[in-house]
């Protein structure tokens, strides 16, 4: 019997990490949020003004600094730049929807990372010689030899590594949410990445929104012809993430059959018809955006200089 | 002097063994205006991508034979090299404009000539002369209606400034006031480009073409001027081509002319007088519906309807009249973050105007336009149960029937996916119709359908509704809605400002920038004498 409850309860903790984000996003935010932060809306505020170039800069310079930098860096500059989605169209809105999916993104990373670091590590990264062993799985669980437990320390690391990924997609989602896939165009074409390439994520970006937009359709089509009929609401979460799933092909196929289209589109209006393109609407860096790349670009050297100074090191053991 | 020339083309899809085109000789002389005609899948995209150099630059297959623009061999240019030649626009406008302004959709082709600013200038404003969408200017693409998008995206084809210009069905997915501009602009650059359209609707391109071919299982099998084409017409039919019946009375009348007024007159004079198509009445009211529906700032829907058991009512309107809107209304589809809504929806005098989807879903039923979205299972047969396995329902009956009525038995194993465009969706109406649920809603089921596909969903329709089923649908097709509906519904600004037969409803539609088919005048304020069978 205690046999099959440990089972039950591993289980349940394992898969907790997993659900948890989906249910989260999926029953406060619905498929459609995600297309809501995914996709650019014209507005008139302090990020929509700035150049996408310095944009980038910033994602860049987020993600380097809460690489490097002691976890709560990441923690303030992830909460800091949520409340700046504040400044965006529907800012309300944007910033419930940028809440759900930090706090989704903390409980998926805590939940990837926990059982699975070694206390050699936890140890060193938190300086403590005491574990507080909070869940033992059984043996089955062993990951090519190593036996996953659960531990507040694990917890807390896991907690730690999350806000890094949490600063940096919430950061990336500004460049997405504010400016065009025109404009990215011509600020990486400015940076002298290659035309295919730029092509491929502004197409990429013209279709994310629509992926969403395809799979909210697909869902609630599967709603209308019955999944979940007659069940309880609390459930519709897990009734969702089933017709999320369900309808990942049907999206997939729908989106290449109009993939080819946008191909077409593109080629028979030159595009790649040579090596460089030129610009109607110029994209200019005004006086704001020198000081952003200023500030942006300090950000990244004063980290630089405390990480050689000793203050705030990712990765303390090493030092 | 020739600018197109094709000999001994030949090609075959990769990995199909079959010849999608066989073309031995084709040669179109500059200036010149050519309908290419057929019904789908008859190879019509294909040629026009040999000749755009789509195949074999993009589209990969074996190809033997020469096509030759202005005496080059297109297997030896870029696609690039080709587009300073011939301008392409698609049928789907949404999967054609890549920048979210207008004026940047435009600039596009010719920013990636190379041009410089000025140039780039005089091509926009040159190209913008020529369609006329100087009030478009200023607006996000996402915010154009279907039509509005397409002439963006023909704009920005022109701004190429080609030489010779291919329409792909440019008007299958917009509005008819949408093609209405297109079929302007089309008549305007008679003469001055060598136009070649591939397109359906054969009598509204007639006006500004010189020729007409069609392609039929790959092969041209008619090539003639357009003034032959009377003598045709039982050919083209023959071939599945939609002919207006003004056409198929002035050839068996020996007239030669297919102007409406005159071929009425002349039966008139000879004693015939056409069938009228039957209407039904129905049973008693079964969907009675009324939604508003707000944005920021206004109105979008202020909409009643109602619809009676076992009758097939079509919703008509402009793009942005609301149609869409209303029908989502009516399911429960709208988010809640977009629209402030509120809508009373009675089926069989049972309100669901609060329940949630699964629950409405038992009410009402409903066909998007995007219905390959919801083919989720891995055969036939499984997606035609799901709606009964989804709501424990055994109904073996149904399912023969249905089987029977949509031809499924066949392809019953195959994967949904991997079906044609009809069979899919067949299959989509199939299992829509197995949930047992009695009212089915359908967004625009005509676009981008031939002639052969639009008459076969009318007769399923028909059927449906004979077993009892009520049919709401969305469409842009005014002769199809003459055919094959029972009532019609004008929607226009959100409101429905008419509901009743599409005989009076085509009485007033005009007003609403929705033109009546050419069947209505033929038949205007005539007795039944004798019917004529087509």
């Amino acid at each position: 019997m205690n046999y099959i409850m440990d089972s039950i309860i591993s289980w349940f903790i394992f898969l907790f990490g997993v659900a948890a984000p989906f249910y989260l996003i999926l029953g406060a935010i619905g498929i459609g949020g995600f297309r809501e932060i995914t996709k650019y809306e014209a507005h008139d505020s302090f990020y929509y003004r700035l150049n996408p170039a310095i944009k980038i800069v910033f994602s860049v310079a987020v993600m380097i600094i809460a690489s490097m930098m002691i976890w709560w860096i990441g923690a303030v500059l992830a909460l800091g730049i949520l409340a700046s989605y504040a400044s965006l169209k529907n800012g309300r809105r944007k910033v419930f929807i940028g809440s759900m999916f930090l706090i989704s993104i903390i409980i998926g990373t805590t939940w990837s990372y926990a059982p699975l670091t070694p206390p050699s590590i936890l140890f060193e990264a938190l300086r403590s010689q005491n574990l507080l062993n909070l869940w033992k799985w059984p043996s089955y669980f062993a990951v090519m030899g190593y036996q996953p437990y659960l531990t507040l320390q694990g917890l807390i690391y896991g907690m730690q590594i999350s806000f890094r990924f949490a600063a940096v997609t919430i950061a990336a989602l500004i460049l997405v949410m504010t400016t065009t896939p025109s404009q990215i165009l011509k600020a990486l074409h400015k940076l002298r990445i290659p035309d295919p390439i730029v092509f491929s994520l502004m197409v990429a970006m013209k279709s994310v929104p629509m992926v969403f937009q395809s799979l909210d359709a697909s869902v609630k089509m599967q709603m209308l012809r019955g999944l979940g009929s007659g069940r309880r609401k609390f459930l519709k979460p897990i009734f969702l993430l089933i017709a999320g799933i369900s309808a990942i092909v049907p999206t997939i196929v729908h989106l290449m059959r109009g993939a080819k289209d946008i191909a077409i589109s593109a080629d028979t209006r030159g595009f790649r018809a040579y090596n460089h393109r030129t610009y109607f609407v110029d994209i200019p860096m005004t006086r704001t955006d020198y000081y952003m790349l200023a500030v942006f670009l300090a950000g990244v050297g004063v980290a630089g200089i405390m990480l050689a100074l000793g203050f705030g090191r990712a990765i303390p053991y090493i030092s | 002097m020739n600018v197109i020339e094709i000999d001994n083309l030949k090609f075959s899809y990769l990995g199909q063994d079959e010849t999608a085109l066989e073309v031995e000789h084709l040669s179109i002389a500059e200036g010149e205006s050519v309908l290419i005609t057929g019904k789908s899948g008859s190879g019509k995209s294909t040629l026009i991508q040999c000749i755009n150099g789509i195949i074999p630059h993009v589209t990969a297959g074996r190809l033997s034979g020469s096509v030759r623009l202005k005496g080059e061999d297109v297997s030896g240019m870029t696609v690039a090299g080709i587009s300073r030649t011939v301008g392409t626009l698609l049928q789907d406008p949404e999967r054609q404009v890549l920048n979210y302004k207008v004026i940047e959709e435009i600039a596009f082709g010719p920013e990636n000539l190379n041009c410089n600013r000025d140039e780039i200038e005089r091509r926009l404003h040159a190209a913008v002369d020529q369609t006329g969408i100087e009030d478009l200017m200023e607006r996000d693409t996402d915010t154009l209606s279907g039509g509005e998008m397409q002439r963006v995206a023909l704009t920005s084809v022109m701004a190429m400034e080609p030489e010779i210009l291919i329409l792909d069905e440019p008007t299958s997915n917009i509005d008819p006031e949408g093609t209405e501009r297109i079929f302007q602009f089309l008549h305007k650059q008679k003469g001055k480009k060598t136009l070649l359209v591939v397109e359906h609707k054969v009598e509204r391109a007639l006006p500004f073409v010189d020729r007409i071919i069609v392609v039929d299982s790959g092969r041209i099998v008619l090539d003639i001027p357009k003034e032959n084409m009377l003598e045709m017409v039982q050919t083209l039919l023959d071939k599945g081509i939609e002919i207006p019946e003004e056409f198929l009375y002035a050839s068996k009348l020996g007239l030669r002319t297919a102007d409406v007024e005159t071929v009425r007159s002349e039966l008139f004079r000879a004693g015939i007088s056409l069938h009228s198509h039957a209407r039904r009445s129905g049973g008693g009211d079964i969907l009675e519906a009324y939604s508003t529906v707000r944005v920021p700032g206004r109105t979008i829907v202020d909409a009643a309807l109602k619809a009676r058991k076992g009758t097939i009512v079509a919703i008509m309107g402009k793009n942005g009249a609301g149609k869409s809107t209303f029908l989502n209304s009516m399911l429960g589809l709208l988010g809640k973050n977009e629209f402030t809504f509120s809508s009373t929806i009675k089926v069989d005098g049972v309100d669901i105007s609060e329940s949630d989807l699964s629950t409405r879903g038992t009410y009402v039923t409903y066909l998007p336009q995007s219905f390959d979205l919801m083919l989720i299972n891995r055969t036939v047969e499984r997606e035609v149960k799901y709606s009964m396995k989804k709501r424990r329902i055994r109904n073996d009956e149904l399912l023969r029937t249905i089987f029977d009525v949509f031809a499924l038995y066949e392809i019953r194993a195959a994967d949904p996916l991997r079906l044609s465009m009809g069979q899919r969706r067949r299959v989509s109406m199939a299992s829509i119709l197995a949930s047992e649920v009695r009212i089915v809603l359908m967004d625009e089921p005509t676009s981008g359908q031939d002639f052969y596909h639009k008459d076969r969903l009318g007769k399923e329709l028909r059927m449906i509704t004979e077993m009892g089923y009520t049919v709401i649908v969305v469409t842009h097709d005014a002769r199809f809605v003459y055919r094959y509906a029972d009532e019609l519904a004008i929607m226009h600004d959100g409101k429905i400002v008419f509901q009743g037969l599409p005989e009076d409803g085509f009485e007033i539609s005009a007003q609403y920038g929705i033109l009546p088919p050419s069947d209505h005048f033929l038949r205007r304020n005539e007795k039944i004498v004798e019917s004529v069978a087509i």
